[in-house]
């Protein structure tokens, strides 16, 4: 390990560490745009300029490896004015507007500007001026702005994998452009409005609507993929105004998804603000006491069995848990939070989750992907793929509909029979997993919700038991869900109880008006059709389908809007924090289950969320220990038999990335995305819009 | 016009002239010596100070010796007293008396109504 002493202090780093990287080691901040630690070095904004003895000009210190008995100074006066005349040179071209720049107060070129630049410039002859470029419905550009970094392009080329963007010309005529004008079709191109360190890409559904010092920030999760991403939420007033990833390693870096981060102006759309009682076949609006009254009404004298409760994608976990004791108490075991059916073993944690872990696919050295397409189910994740395949020594190969993964996959075939063929040792994929040290599958939801999902879960159990993927230290099997409330309400046991119903059982059961009511906690990813004649109890805070069909709507909050706990994919506990108030009458999940509860004489046993976390923690100790991923306990699980081919190829669960959920079927700026991404190239009709 | 007033008028008053409102102006028939002479309305209806026209109001406070002339251009608006309270009174755009429709502000959202 070479030893170098940087402004007088001595410190030891790996060799091929970066000078600016061992300076950050001692706490030296050096200034750069273009160095970003996830991004390859591009070494071309010149900013991090610093002298190192015997070296005759100033070096970049992004590029320059550290070598034994460097002497670098950050701060002497040579490396001072270099930077100086670098800040002069980009200012230059860089129009100074920041007055109406989005940017504006939280620029890295507005705050270096400051720090390390000169008071006045001296440059009076034309400034250059760039054509704006057209990068799609989430990003707004200015390409004026811009300063060359390729931020950008190299996080679209490297992490996205979506090489969409790109320099062209040199010198004074160099443009970052698209080549051909068209929208982005990286579900993570939000991320370089985060990157660019000026205002040439700013956001597009927030632009020139907040400025950053008049928002408040709330550190929360996000609940539109089943990655749970961090995410800080921007809120002024009562409004969330836009949502920004948060630093997490081991879940998504600093990387967030196009609809986690954009989908936000649809919480302000089709909002459930006062409930709604059904008379004479018209939902009209209602007191909480009316809207009360009505399920007393509704419930009164149905047995245990007639009852039903269904929680959608979105539920938060202390509300599932306060739906399955007020259902518990009324006697009824026909729960259930799989809305689509997934075949999922709901008393072996390890056949639920993600075992392996997100930062654990970074160990993994071969990855069988079945009905599953990662890159839209959980855009951050497929990152995570792509960042290990980059590595190399890695082999992927699907079994489902062929579609663009941004890596490399083997195709092994379409449907269940090329699954089967791997199960049985028929394919080479299965001695590639079996030598494999580190093997991985992913099973996801387009497999398991399937007519022949349990069996294929089996086969799945067989192929991981058979293939090594599950030994000492090492759990390759992994579930990716498409829903953030889905292995929370595993977790909690919101499934069916003793001869209890699951969801394709209570549909079947109310069609035939076996189950009188059924409650929904947000469910909205059901046929409805089976509840027409069913008392249906719809909580949520969308009016999608689930609201269409209620009989009694209990206006709830969205995940911006309450306090609540949500597992990930990998069974990771996160705290959700409340951001804005719910909108007009709406309350928070839980405190609506509290007061139901009371008016149906079943009081449940907490009067806080506090006194609820504690019961929950109580009855499921991974409540109790927020932020920790453990793979699951190995057991039995799934159906042995055969798969069905006649069923058609596995696909994947999501159709169209943007609109998932309520939420982002609320979202304007998510139906401008499917139309522009998703339907661009499709030939449009006379009936479209 | 209370009775006190009505009554100085008659013993100590000079009629000084009438704006278009049918205000009536007056000022002292004599002033002792070292003192500023006093000037008053009597108004035509409702006593309301805001019903001074503006070239009588210059009068009224001395500020001139003899009330200004009337509209000398065209453009020069026909002076309307305080409209607060009555059914001219001004309210923005986006008010209730107005309609209520306002421009969309933070925290604004579009509530589901049952098709």
């Amino acid at each position: 390990m070479p030893k170098l002493t940087i402004d007088g202090l001595e410190v030891e780093v790996p060799a091929g560490t970066s000078v600016l990287q061992a300076a950050e080691e001692l706490g030296i901040e050096i200034p750069r745009f273009c160095y970003h630690p996830r991004l390859p070095v591009a070494a071309n904004c010149r900013m991090c300029l610093v002298e190192i003895e015997k070296v005759p000009k100033p070096v970049a210190s992004c590029a320059q490896p550290v070598g034994e008995g460097m002497v670098v100074k950050t701060n002497s006066p040579a490396a001072l004015q270099a930077r100086k005349n670098v800040m002069e040179l980009l200012l230059i071209n860089h129009p100074l507007d920041c007055p109406i720049c989005d940017q504006g107060g939280e620029c890295d070129l507005q705050d270096q500007a400051v720090a390390y630049g000169k008071d006045k410039g001296r440059y009076i002859e034309e400034k250059r001026a760039v054509t704006e470029k057209y990068l799609g419905p989430l990003i707004k550009t200015a390409m004026t702005r811009c300063i060359h970094c390729t931020r950008c392009v190299r996080f679209l080329t490297e992490i996205a994998g979506v090489p969409e963007l790109g320099m062209v010309n040199r010198g004074e005529h160099a443009e970052i452009t698209t080549y051909v004008e068209r929208a982005l079709t990286s579900e993570l191109s939000g991320n370089i409005v985060d990157l660019c360190p000026v205002g040439a890409l700013t956001s597009k559904p927030y632009a020139f609507t907040a400025r950053p010092w008049e928002l408040k920030k709330t550190e929360s999760i996000d609940v539109l993929d089943a990655v749970g991403s961090n995410i800080r939420i921007d809120t002024r007033g009562n409004q969330v105004m836009r949502v920004l990833p948060r630093l997490h390693e081991d879940v998504n870096e600093e990387w967030l998804g196009d609809k986690s981060r954009a989908a936000i102006d649809g919480l302000a759309k089709r909002r459930l603000d006062t409930p709604y009682v059904r008379r004479d076949g018209q939902l009209r609006p209602a007191t909480w006491a009316e809207a009360f009254a009505a399920i007393e009404a509704g419930l009164s004298g149905l047995k245990g069995a007639e009852i039903a409760a269904i929680a959608g994608d979105l539920a938060d976990a202390e509300s599932m848990f306060a739906l399955k004791l007020l259902m518990q108490a009324l006697g009824s075991p026909n729960l259930d939070c799989r809305q689509d059916g997934a075949a999922l073993d709901p008393k072996v944690s390890a056949s639920w989750r993600f075992n392996t872990g997100i930062a654990g696919i970074e160990q993994a050295d071969a990855l069988l992907i079945v009905g599953s397409n990662p890159r839209i189910e959980a855009p951050v994740l497929n990152a995570r793929i792509r960042k290990r395949v980059l590595k190399g020594g890695f082999k992927v190969a699907t079994v489902g509909v062929k579609t663009d993964l941004t890596y490399a996959a083997q195709h092994l075939g379409d449907g269940v029979e090329a699954f089967q063929a791997v199960v049985d040792g028929e394919n080479p994929f299965f001695d590639v997993l079996k030598t494999a040290e580190r093997p991985m599958i992913v099973l996801g939801m387009g497999a398991l919700a399937r007519a022949d999902g349990a069996r294929i879960l089996g086969a799945a159990r067989h192929l991981a038991e058979k293939a090594g993927l599950v030994k000492d230290g090492w759990n390759g099997f992994n579930v990716l869900h498409t829903a953030a409330a889905r292995v929370g309400g595993l977790e909690i046991g919101f499934v069916p109880g003793k001869g209890g119903l699951d969801t394709r059982g209570i549909l079947k059961a109310a069609a035939a008006g076996k189950v009188k009511a059924v409650w929904l906690l947000g469910a909205d990813q059901l046929p409805t059709n089976p509840l027409d004649s069913a008392f249906v109890i719809y909580q949520g805070h969308h009016g999608d389908v689930g609201a269409q069909v209620a009989d009694v709507i209990l206006p709830g909050a969205a995940y911006t809007e309450k306090d609540g706990t949500y597992v990930n994919t990998e069974g990771r506990v996160q705290r959700a924090q409340r951001a804005v108030f719910p909108p007009g009458e709406a309350r928070e999940d839980w405190k609506i289950l509290r007061a139901a509860s009371e008016v149906l004489g079943h009081v449940l046993p907490f009067d806080s969320l506090d006194a609820l976390r504690d019961a929950l923690a109580a009855a499921v100790p991974a409540f109790a220990t927020p932020d920790a991923a453990a793979p699951g306990a190995w057991g039995d699980f799934g159906e042995a038999g055969a798969l069905d081919a006649a069923l058609g190829p596995l696909g994947s669960a999501v159709s169209n990335y943007y609109m998932t959920d309520p939420i982002s079927r609320a979202s304007p700026t998510m139906a401008a995305c499917t139309l522009e991404i998703i339907e661009a190239g499709n030939a449009r009709t006379g009936t479209h819009g | 016009m209370n009775l006190g007033t009505r009554l100085y008028t008659w013993l100590r008053g000079e009629f000084v002239g009438e704006d278009t409102f049918g205000n009536r102006y007056y000022r002292d028939r004599k002033t002792a010596r070292g003192n500023r002479e006093r000037r008053w309305v009597m108004f035509n209806g409702e006593p309301e100070a805001t019903k001074v026209p503006p070239e009588w109001h210059a009068w009224l406070h001395h500020t001139t010796d003899a009330p200004l002339e009337g509209a000398r251009h065209a453009w020069q608006k026909v002076h309307r007293p305080n409209l607060s309270g009555t059914k001219y009174a001004y309210f923005p755009a986006g008010h209730d008396r107005r309609g209520g429709k306002r421009d969309k502000a933070t925290g604004d959202y579009e509530s589901w109504r049952p098709s």
